[in-house]
C-alpha cells in the first residue's frame, strides 16, 4: 500500500468513526412539559406553585436534602452541609458546610454567611411565603465560614425539614440577592444546584443550563427546557410527537392506562399524594350536631370513590393525616360505609326526612368530579349536597370566610403529621382569625396533643401524641378523609434519572447531575 | 381626513378612559384575593394581610384609583402583582405573537372566504352553493379547540409536517412551520364568516340593475363579477372583517392554549385566574387601543373601497 493510500484509508476510517459517533451521540437536552402557562415568581422562598417548585428545584440546594426519589423524612442525607449535630434538647443545631461550593454565574463560594442570609430571608414575612415555618428560630449565626449554628426557642418536629431543598430551606446566594435586589433576583435566581437559570419566557419556556462547577460533578444533561403547556391534550400530543421527554400527565386513570401502553414510555404514579378531605363547619347547623356529621361520614363509600378515581392513581385515606407521613395513624377509627346507620343517625338527630348541606366548590375538573361522586353517594342516605361552583380564586377566598358548610380541600404537605394537623385541625388555624390557615371545621379537640408533640424531644412519645390527636379528630368527625390522588408523570424510557423514583416532594422528578439519556 | 382622524382619536381617548375605569372597578368587585393567590394555601391570614398592605390593596378604592390613574398618565403600568415583572414588558412580549397570528388568520380567511363566497353566489342554489354553505356552517359551528386538536393529530402527529409546540422562532422556516397550524385553525373559522357574508352581499349586488346592464353591454361575466359586483359588495365584508378582528384578538385564547403559543388571550385568562389587577389593567389598555385602531382602519378602508363614503 502506498503512503497516500494509507493516508486516505486512515482518513476514511476517522471520518467513519466520526459519523458513527455523531450518529449515536448521546442526547443532552431534556424537554419537560409542565402544566401551566407560567411558573410564577422565580424565587424559591416565594413560590408555592406546583410548576414553580418543579422548575426551581434544580437551581437550589438545601443544607440537607431528601434522598432523590424519596419523600419520607427519615431519608434525609447531606447536601450543602456535610454533617450536622444537635444538642440533646433539640434546640441547638450545628451544620458543617462543604468547602468549595460555587454559586451560579460567578457569585463566588457558598459559605456560612450565605446560609445565614438565606435562612433569615426565608424567615422574613416580606420576603418569604414560608416565614411561619421559622417562627421557632431564635437565632441563626455563622460560627466560622463553614459552620452554621441555629438556635431554637423550642424544639420543632423536623428542623431538618425546614433547612432541606424544599420551600424556605432552599439556599440562595447572598451576593446575588444583595447585588441584584430582591425584584431582579426574582427574575434571575441564583443558587448552587446542578443547573443554573438561563432564560425564562412567560407562556413559553424556562431554560436551565448545566452548572459545570457543581460540587457533585459536571451534569451529563447540558440543558433543560421546561415547556409551559397548560392544555393536557397539547402536552400529551407534544409528548407523542417526541417534542417532550418527560411530562406532567393528565391526572386520571384513563390517561395513566394509555401512557403505560405506549412503547418506550414509563408512566409514574408517585407520592406525595394530594388528600381529598371533607371538612364540616361545626359552627353551622346541622353540622354542629355530631350525629349529623357521623351520618355524613357513614354515607361516604371510600372504596367506591377509590374505584371511581382509579385504583392505580389513587388510594383510600386511612386517617386525617395522609398515608406515609411521619406520625400518620394507619388504623384511625374512621367510620365505615353504612347507609342504614347514616339514616338512623339522621333520624336520631331529628332529620328523619334527610338534610340539605351547601358547599362552595372550585370548578377545577378533577376536584369537581370527586365532589359530584360524593354528592351521588350522599343522596342515597337522604342527604342533599347543593354544590355552588365558583372559579378557583373565588373558592379560596370564600371558604376562608366561613361561607361553606362543607369544604372539600385537596392538598399535600411536608410529610410530617404536625404540618397537616397544625394547618387543618389546630384552633390557631381556624379560618377567619388572624392566625387562620385552613382549619375550615373549627376543630379544636386535639390542640393539647398537637402542641405537646411539637416540642416533644422523645420521638416515640411524639408519634404517640400525633396518633392520639388523630383519634380525637376522627372521633369528633371534624372532617372525613376520603381519597388520596397520586402525581402522574410520564417519561421516555431512554431517560435515566439516576435514581429509583418513588416520589418527589417538589412535585416533579428532580434532574440530577447524573441524570442522562441512554440513547 | 385630518379632522376625521383627530375626532376619532379624541373618541378613542374617552373610550380608553371609560374602559380603564370599568376594568379597575370590575376586577376589584370580583371575589378572589390576589394576595392569597400569590402566597398559596399554606400562608396564615396575617401573612396574607401583610402582602395586601405591601401591594396597596388595603387602601381605599378611591386612593387606589387615583394612584392607578396617576401612573397611567405617566405611562407607568406598574408590575404584575403575581410575578413582579413589569406589565408593559409582559404585554409587549406577547403582542407580536397575537398580531402575527391575527394577521395570518385574516389573510387565510380573506383569501379563502371571498372567492368561496363569490363562487357560491354565482352558482346560487346549485350543488356548489350547497356544498360551500354546508362547509362554512361546519366552520362556524366547530369549536376552535376541537379543530385545533384535530389539526395537530393529523398534521403534527400523523404526517409530522408541523411541530406540536408552535412557539418556535429562529429560522424563517421554523417560524412559518410554527405559525401555520394555529393560523389555519383561526383562519378557517374566519373564512367561514367571510364566505357567508360575501355570498349574501354578492347575491344582493348581482340582482342590481347595473349588473344586468353591464352584462347586456357585453362585459365578460368574470369582469362583471370580480370588478363590478364584488367591489360593490365589499362594505359588509369589510365590516365583518373589522368586527371579527377585534373579537379574534381576545378570543384566540383557545388556539393559543392548544398550540402552546404565547398571546394576549392567554395572558388575559392567566391574569384573571390569578386576580392580577395590574396586569389586567395594562392588557385592557392595549386591547382597547387595538380595537380602536382596527375600527379606525375599517373606516378608512370603507372610504377606499367605496368613494361614496366620506370620512367626515
Amino acid at each position: 500500500m502506498t503512503k497516500s493510500g494509507l493516508f486516505a484509508g486512515c482518513m476514511g476510517l476517522a471520518l467513519a468513526i466520526g459519523f458513527a459517533t455523531s450518529a449515536f451521540a448521546q442526547k443532552t437536552t431534556l424537554n419537560v412539559g409542565l402544566a401551566s402557562a407560567d411558573v410564577g415568581v422565580l424565587d424559591p422562598h416565594m413560590n408555592s406553585a406546583t410548576t414553580g417548585k418543579s422548575f426551581l428545584q434544580q437551581i437550589f440546594n438545601g443544607l440537607v436534602r431528601l434522598k432523590p426519589g424519596e419523600i419520607s423524612p427519615d431519608q434525609i442525607e447531606s447536601d450543602l452541609a456535610e454533617s450536622w449535630t444537635s444538642s440533646p434538647d433539640g434546640k441547638v443545631w450545628t451544620f458543617n458546610l462543604r468547602k468549595g461550593v460555587q454559586c451560579h454565574h460567578n457569585f463566588g463560594e457558598f459559605t456560612a454567611a450565605d446560609a445565614v442570609f438565606s435562612l433569615k430571608r426565608a424567615a422574613t414575612r416580606e420576603t418569604s411565603t414560608f416565614s411561619s415555618d421559622y417562627s421557632a428560630f431564635d437565632s441563626v449565626e455563622a460560627v466560622d465560614p463553614y459552620t452554621v449554628k441555629i438556635t431554637l426557642k423550642n424544639p420543632i418536629p423536623s428542623l431538618l425539614g425546614v433547612v432541606m431543598n424544599y420551600h424556605g430551606g432552599q439556599m440562595v446566594c447572598k451576593a446575588a440577592v444583595e447585588q441584584m435586589g430582591n425584584e431582579a433576583f426574582r427574575r434571575k435566581p441564583v443558587g448552587t444546584g446542578p443547573f443554573a437559570f438561563n432564560e425564562y419566557v412567560p407562556q413559553q419556556y424556562g431554560k436551565l443550563v448545566a452548572h459545570d462547577q457543581y460540587f457533585r460533578g459536571k451534569p451529563v444533561i447540558r440543558e433543560i427546557n421546561f415547556r409551559l403547556i397548560p392544555s393536557d391534550a397539547a402536552r400529551d400530543l407534544a409528548f407523542q410527537a417526541g417534542e417532550l421527554d418527560m411530562l406532567y400527565a393528565r391526572q386520571d386513570q384513563a390517561s395513566f392506562n394509555r401512557l403505560k401502553q405506549i412503547p418506550g414510555v414509563n408512566a409514574l404514579a408517585m407520592n406525595p399524594a394530594e388528600m381529598s378531605v371533607l371538612h364540616f363547619n361545626m359552627t353551622m347547623p346541622p353540622l354542629d350536631n355530631i350525629k349529623v356529621r357521623q351520618a355524613v361520614a357513614y354515607a361516604i363509600d371510600r372504596d367506591g370513590i377509590h374505584q371511581f378515581r382509579g385504583r392505580d392513581v389513587s388510594r383510600q385515606s386511612v386517617s386525617v393525616v395522609p398515608n406515609g407521613y411521619l406520625g400518620a395513624l394507619a388504623d384511625a377509627p374512621l367510620l365505615p360505609y353504612n347507609l342504614q346507620k347514616a339514616k338512623d343517625l339522621l333520624a336520631e338527630a331529628g332529620h328523619p326526612n334527610g338534610i340539605t348541606l351547601k358547599t362552595i366548590h372550585t370548578t377545577l375538573p378533577g376536584m369537581m368530579s370527586f365532589m359530584e361522586a360524593v354528592q351521588a353517594q350522599l343522596r342515597r342516605a337522604g342527604i342533599t349536597l347543593e354544590i355552588t361552583p365558583v372559579e378557583h380564586a373565588t373558592f379560596h377566598q370564600q371558604i376562608r370566610q366561613n361561607l361553606s358548610q362543607v369544604v372539600h380541600f385537596q392538598a399535600a404537605r411536608f410529610p410530617v403529621a404536625d404540618v397537616y394537623l397544625s394547618q387543618f385541625f389546630h384552633s390557631r388555624a381556624i379560618v377567619g382569625t388572624p392566625t387562620g390557615v385552613t382549619n375550615f371545621s373549627h376543630c379544636k379537640v386535639a390542640d393539647a396533643e398537637i402542641d405537646a408533640a411539637r416540642s416533644e424531644p422523645d420521638k416515640a412519645k411524639q408519634i404517640t401524641l400525633w396518633h392520639e390527636a388523630q383519634r380525637k379528630i376522627v372521633n369528633e368527625v371534624c372532617a372525613v378523609p376520603v381519597n388520596e390522588s397520586l402525581q402522574l408523570w410520564a417519561m421516555k424510557d431512554t431517560l435515566d434519572l439516576g435514581y429509583p423514583i418513588k416520589g418527589a416532594l417538589n412535585l416533579g422528578p428532580g434532574v440530577l447531575e447524573t441524570s442522562r439519556f441512554t440513547k | 381626513m385630518t379632522a376625521f382622524l383627530v375626532r376619532r382619536l379624541g373618541f378613542a381617548l374617552i373610550t380608553l378612559f371609560a374602559v380603564l375605569t370599568i376594568i379597575f372597578l370590575i376586577v376589584r368587585i370580583l371575589p378572589g384575593d390576589p394576595a392569597q393567590v400569590i402566597l398559596g394555601d399554606q400562608a396564615d391570614a396575617a401573612t396574607v394581610a401583610a402582602l395586601r398592605t405591601r401591594l396597596g390593596l388595603d387602601q381605599p378604592l378611591l386612593v387606589q384609583y387615583a394612584t392607578f390613574l396617576a401612573g397611567a398618565v405617566r405611562g407607568d403600568w406598574g408590575a404584575s402583582l403575581v410575578t413582579g415583572r413589569p406589565v408593559v414588558q409582559e404585554v409587549l412580549s406577547v403582542l407580536p405573537w397575537t398580531v402575527e397570528l391575527t394577521v395570518y388568520a385574516l389573510l387565510i380567511g380573506a383569501v379563502t372566504g371571498i372567492p368561496l363566497g363569490v363562487w357560491a353566489a354565482v352558482n346560487r342554489n346549485r350543488a356548489t352553493d350547497y356544498i360551500v354553505r354546508m362547509v362554512s356552517l361546519l366552520g362556524l359551528s366547530f369549536p376552535a379547540f376541537v379543530s385545533g386538536i384535530l389539526l395537530l393529530i393529523g398534521f403534527a402527529i400523523q404526517l409530522r409536517w408541523f411541530p406540536v409546540i408552535s412557539g418556535q422562532r429562529g429560522t424563517w422556516n421554523a417560524w412559518l412551520q410554527s405559525l401555520a397550524l394555529p393560523a389555519i385553525n383561526l383562519g378557517l373559522i374566519m373564512a367561514a364568516y367571510i364566505t357567508r357574508v360575501t355570498r349574501s352581499a354578492m347575491l344582493e349586488v348581482l340582482s342590481e340593475d347595473y349588473v344586468r346592464t353591464a352584462r347586456a353591454k357585453g362585459v365578460p361575466w368574470p369582469a362583471v363579477v370580480w370588478r363590478h359586483a364584488l367591489r360593490n359588495a365589499l362594505i359588509p365584508i369589510i365590516t365583518i372583517v373589522g368586527l371579527y378582528l377585534g373579537v379574534l384578538i381576545g378570543n384566540s385564547v383557545l388556539t393559543e392554549i392548544v398550540f402552546n403559543r404565547p398571546g394576549l388571550g392567554k395572558l388575559i385568562v392567566g391574569a384573571l385566574n390569578q386576580r392580577d389587577y395590574t396586569m389586567l389593567q395594562g392588557m385592557m389598555v392595549i386591547y382597547t387601543l387595538l380595537v380602536v385602531l382596527i375600527n379606525l382602519a375599517t373606516d378608512i378602508v370603507y372610504g377606499i373601497a367605496d368613494p361614496r363614503v366620506k370620512l367626515q
